[in-house]
């Protein structure tokens, strides 16, 4: 690569940027990108209301803690009122059982002014419990590290990236603009580079914008003095971690499409052999699971998203998974990975045509 | 000639999978004019395409003026293409087109500035340079196109179908263009399937069909090659009838027709012959008027060698 080269990269990037940002194709990876901005201000907008809400209850309906967690399962209703009084919030129903039979179902609602009670009465007896205590920084950390895992990584940025990058050769292609760069004095493996970087530039803005938003979103419910005690530390690390793993998630499978399109007439059906091959993944032995992209994105990220006892099965058996990689080893595989996936790109495109009429 | 400064194709194949493209094409074009001609499926925009590394050759070799076409960086400081496709990139005016495609040539903004338009100029787009491309009309697009590949000021143009869409007065002007730049020693390649606008432009043609050349050269050389059909003569002089005897003792003419309008129409295998005999007619009380060949055009040329079905197409 000379400096004649770098100008013609730069230039490629220019006319690419814009298109690629503002593709009217590419609107909905723009939704894929914010959906889980929109979840975490919803939630950072809800949680403290709710505090709030059952904080001004507590005051008209006192009940201690200890009162609420010494209910248990058997009792009957009226032992319940006469342990902690009326509940704050009271429903009924009436449910049509076997035979023609009917059968009541009375919930009761309990607040201690931070946790939230509500138990389920069957014909007067309680038979079921639900707790919903206040969000802590660290629930919330976990649940950014899962959505990030399992919907952030796995179909935001590996969608946007099948949007974006198959469409710089394949697109053009459908629009028969391709040739333009074609009759340049530009050399081929220039006009990759030119193209990669241009997509990688628009997904990489695009998504750890979204990531960065995400995080503020998630932290916004939190006094800013608990926020910073808690980041004090190692965990200082965390975000630009997230964002260093949403970038080389732009770069590895963003040289995957863009080699697609270059490849393929029809981008999706590679694209979709590979979200079946990242998604089996967690399913394969340890050792086929390291051919994935995503297990070494995921030995990157700073929290593992740990199964909890509340969790159901199925997600439980989603969630274990091989023993992540160590850094060194896992940048070094994405690096390379994208480095030879653009090498080959690069061969291919030597041989690249222009025949629009069968494609 | 030396063969650098030609468009040199050597036994050059290209298919579509089990479809022919063009098939064993031999040739060495020299600076000039030279029509491609031929009808639609003929093969022209594969041998365009074909020297300008958009498509690859099956078979064989290619050189611009010495270059290969898998060598763009050199080879797209030499030649400029207007393509058929009509499609450009999307958003922009014609001005930011040429000057986006300028800067891959390495030019600073002030030189690119000045070489857009110039090429906009030439090509007669000034008042619309800074209009969207997507507003343009057909004729409008054309320009830009031919604006696109004169920008770099090639020394060889390949031009698919450069005249569509151009009105007569910028058709006119644009021909004179392709005369300036073939008379400043380049290659202006142009494929055209209206034969009677390659008379006028042409210093050479290629005849194709069906992937094959059928024919190459000066229009008047290929004419005289075809032995299989008689030339046609058209002959004014004050004494159409007697001049139709005395040619007719010749054995080479085949017929000799007066038209309605006085002139004598003559088809002779044998023309160089023809001529000389009529030297010597001249002399014998015949008063000639003026000699002209009556089928020595591309649409007489082109329909003797692969038939009027598909010249006509």
């Amino acid at each position: 690569m000379n400096t004649s080269h770098w100008a013609q990269i730069l230039a490629i990037v220019r006319l690419e940027i814009w298109k690629t940002f503002f593709s009217r194709r590419g609107l909905w990876i723009y939704l894929f990108a914010l959906a889980p901005v929109l979840l975490f201000t919803a939630n950072s907008i809800y949680a403290p209301r709710e505090q709030a809400r059952l904080a001004a209850i507590a005051k008209s309906h006192s009940v201690s803690l200890a009162d609420l967690t010494a209910i248990t399962r058997g009792m009957s209703s009226s032992v319940v009122v006469a342990k902690l009084g009326e509940p704050y919030e009271q429903h009924v129903w009436r449910h049509r059982a076997d035979h023609g039979r009917f059968f009541e179902h009375d919930v009761y609602n309990y607040t201690d002014g931070k946790s939230d009670f509500t138990f389920h009465f069957f014909n007067g007896i309680l038979r079921r419990i639900e707790r919903s205590d206040p969000q802590s920084l660290p629930e919330n950390l976990l649940v950014f590290a899962t959505i990030f895992r399992f919907y952030f990584l796995r179909l935001a940025v590996f969608f946007g990236c099948v949007g974006i990058f198959t469409n710089l050769f394949r697109g053009e292609m459908l629009d028969k603009s391709l040739h333009f760069y074609l009759l340049t004095p530009v050399r081929r493996e220039v006009l990759l580079a030119g193209k990669f970087l241009a997509g990688l530039l628009a997904t990489v803005v695009i998504f750890t914008a979204s990531a960065a938003l995400q995080w503020e979103a998630m932290l916004w419910q939190f006094p800013h003095a608990a926020v910073a005690a808690y980041f004090a530390g190692p965990s200082a690390a965390h975000l630009p971690t997230y964002l260093g793993v949403t970038a080389l998630a732009c770069a590895a499978y963003g040289s995957v499409f863009l080699c697609a399109g270059l490849l393929f007439r029809n981008p999706i059906v590679p694209a979709a052999v590979i979200l079946l091959w990242e998604s089996a993944n967690l399913f394969l032995p340890a050792t086929l699971q390291k051919l994935g992209v995503i297990y070494y994105l995921q030995s990157l990220c700073p929290l593992a998203a740990a199964p909890d006892s509340s969790m159901p099965a199925a997600l439980t058996l989603l969630i274990s998974a091989a023993p992540a990689a160590s850094v060194p080893v896992a940048l070094s595989c994405l690096i390379l990975f994208t480095l030879a996936v653009l090498a080959y790109s690069a061969i291919r495109s030597r041989t690249l045509e222009i025949n629009y009429s069968t494609d | 000639m030396n063969g650098n400064n030609n468009v040199i194709f050597e036994n050059v194949s290209r298919f579509y999978g089990e479809v022919l493209g063009v098939n064993r094409v031999n040739l060495s074009i020299p600076p000039g004019i030279t029509s491609l001609v031929g009808p639609n499926g003929s093969g022209k925009t594969t041998l365009m395409n074909l020297m300008t590394g958009l498509i690859r050759p099956t078979h064989g070799c290619i050189t611009i003026l010495g270059i290969a076409p898998t060598d763009p960086q050199k080879l797209f400081r030499l030649v400029g293409y207007s393509t058929q496709f009509d499609s450009f990139p999307k958003g922009l005016t014609g001005f930011e087109f040429i000057l986006s495609f300028l800067k891959f040539f390495g030019y600073s903004s002030a030189t690119s500035t000045v070489l857009a338009s110039k090429a906009i100029a030439q090509a007669g787009l000034t008042d619309a340079a800074h209009r969207k491309i997507a507003a343009y009309s057909k004729g409008m697009r054309q320009r830009i196109k031919l604006a696109q590949a004169i920008a770099h000021d090639p020394k060889v143009l390949v031009l698919d179908e450069p005249l569509n869409g151009l009105d007569p007065l910028v058709r006119t002007e644009t021909i004179a263009l392709f005369r300036r730049w073939a008379d400043e020693g380049r290659h202006v390649i142009v494929s055209s399937h209206v034969l009677h606008e390659v008379d006028l432009i042409s210093d050479r043609v290629i005849l194709l069909a069906g992937g094959y050349v059928m024919a190459e050269g000066q229009i008047h050389g290929v004419r005289t090659e075809i032995q299989e059909h008689p030339m046609q003569i058209l002959i004014r002089c004050d004494r159409p009838g007697a001049l139709a005897a005395r040619v007719f003792e010749q054995d080479h003419v085949v017929a000799a027709q007066i038209l309605p309008d006085g002139g004598l129409l003559v088809q002779t295998r044998d023309a160089d012959s023809f001529y000389r005999q009529l030297n010597h007619l001249a002399l014998e009380n015949i008063r000639i008027e003026g000699v002209a060949p009556a089928d020595d055009n591309v649409n007489s040329v082109y329909q003797y060698l692969v038939g009027g079905e598909e010249a006509s197409k």
